[in-house]
């Protein structure tokens, strides 16, 4: 089983369609579970009780749990001295906050297989430094950073732990971007084209792949920076 | 011998399984984590995972995953004695 969070909307709903039609059994995880090809339940995961209930869950039906992906995030494009105290803490909590909650409660139903595979998610725009995104940046900023000492930590269970970092993918959370923006961002990657979510999948798939044994620690840029 | 001896018997013997010095004295006063523990987070994992075993053997389910887990005042890893205790607790709560 693959647990997939933010698995209602957007790229965690891709990504699971995806999964779901490679032959995966999936679970998705999201604030709203909604009518979905995959089960889907109900999770907060900046919670780390909701977290836990649905984790008990999961132990409770004895299922190999064989990878963790962690696409639930929100976004405010504004400058952090126009935002709300409260905006800035619901993204740190679901972005960063939410990452490590799954990772630390869902890591240890793989611990007895030794093996498995998490994938979470940054963004290009912390190497791009962008502006008005800067607590969306230090939260996946701190994404990076977990990543990167986390696989280091679940390395001797088998575990592979790394980090997508796409571009804009035409999603609600990118809404606030604008066109400009968006050509803009585009022109700073290596591959200058806009990659969809299809890309993003392919390389889900890809790491889910047993031949990516070698790959743990890395953050992959979309398009590349 | 009395739940709570065999109990952390059992226990012993499991971190014991864990040591690479066998001849180590393991009493239930042994700190586990911490400064003077015995334990690296590694061998840790180990023995929850050896815990949950013999939880399951008992039929219950022991759970490792709690705040307190790690913290070096309120840990139930804090001696052999506090493990004891609260594997005993959980036990006797799912009764």
């Amino acid at each position: 089983m693959i647990i997939v969070t933010g698995a209602s909307r957007g790229l965690g709903r891709a990504l699971s369609e995806r999964l779901t039609a490679k032959g995966f059994e999936v679970l998705g995880l999201a604030r709203n579970a909604s009518e979905t090809p995959f089960e889907c339940l109900s999770c907060d995961v900046s919670s780390y009780e909701s977290v836990k209930d649905v984790v008990k869950q999961v132990k409770a039906r004895r299922v190999e749990v064989t990878g963790l992906v962690n696409a639930a995030g929100i976004a405010q494009m504004n400058l952090v001295i126009a935002m709300t105290s409260e905006s800035v803490r619901r993204i740190i909590e679901t972005n960063l906050l939410g990452t490590i909650n799954c990772c630390q409660l869902v890591a240890p139903l793989m611990l007895r297989q030794k093996s498995g595979c998490i994938i979470n998610f940054s963004t290009i725009a912390v190497p791009l430094s962008l502006k008005g995104e800067s607590v969306y940046i230090a939260s996946k900023a701190g994404v990076e950073g977990f990543t990167r000492s986390f696989a280091r930590e679940m390395s001797d269970f088998g575990i592979r732990v790394n980090c997508l970092a796409p571009g804009p993918i035409d999603t609600d959370l990118i809404r606030g971007v604008t066109a400009k923006q968006i050509k803009e961002i585009v022109s700073r990657q290596v591959i200058q084209k806009q990659f969809g979510a299809d890309s993003v999948s392919d390389l889900t798939e890809l790491l889910f792949d047993p031949r990516s044994y070698s790959i743990s620690g890395q953050v992959l840029h979309v398009g590349g920076i | 011998m009395n739940t709570y001896e065999t109990l952390s018997e059992d226990i012993i013997e499991l971190i014991i399984e864990l040591l690479e010095d066998k001849s180590l004295e393991v009493s239930l006063e042994t700190q586990l984590i911490g400064d003077e523990g015995i334990l690296d987070s590694m061998m840790l994992v180990e023995l929850c995972l050896a815990l949950e075993d013999k939880a399951l053997e008992m039929g219950f389910e022991f759970d490792w995953t709690s705040e307190a887990t790690l913290s070096r005042s309120r840990s139930m890893f804090r001696t052999l004695g506090s493990l004891t205790n609260e594997f005993i607790a959980q036990f006797s709560s799912s009764e």
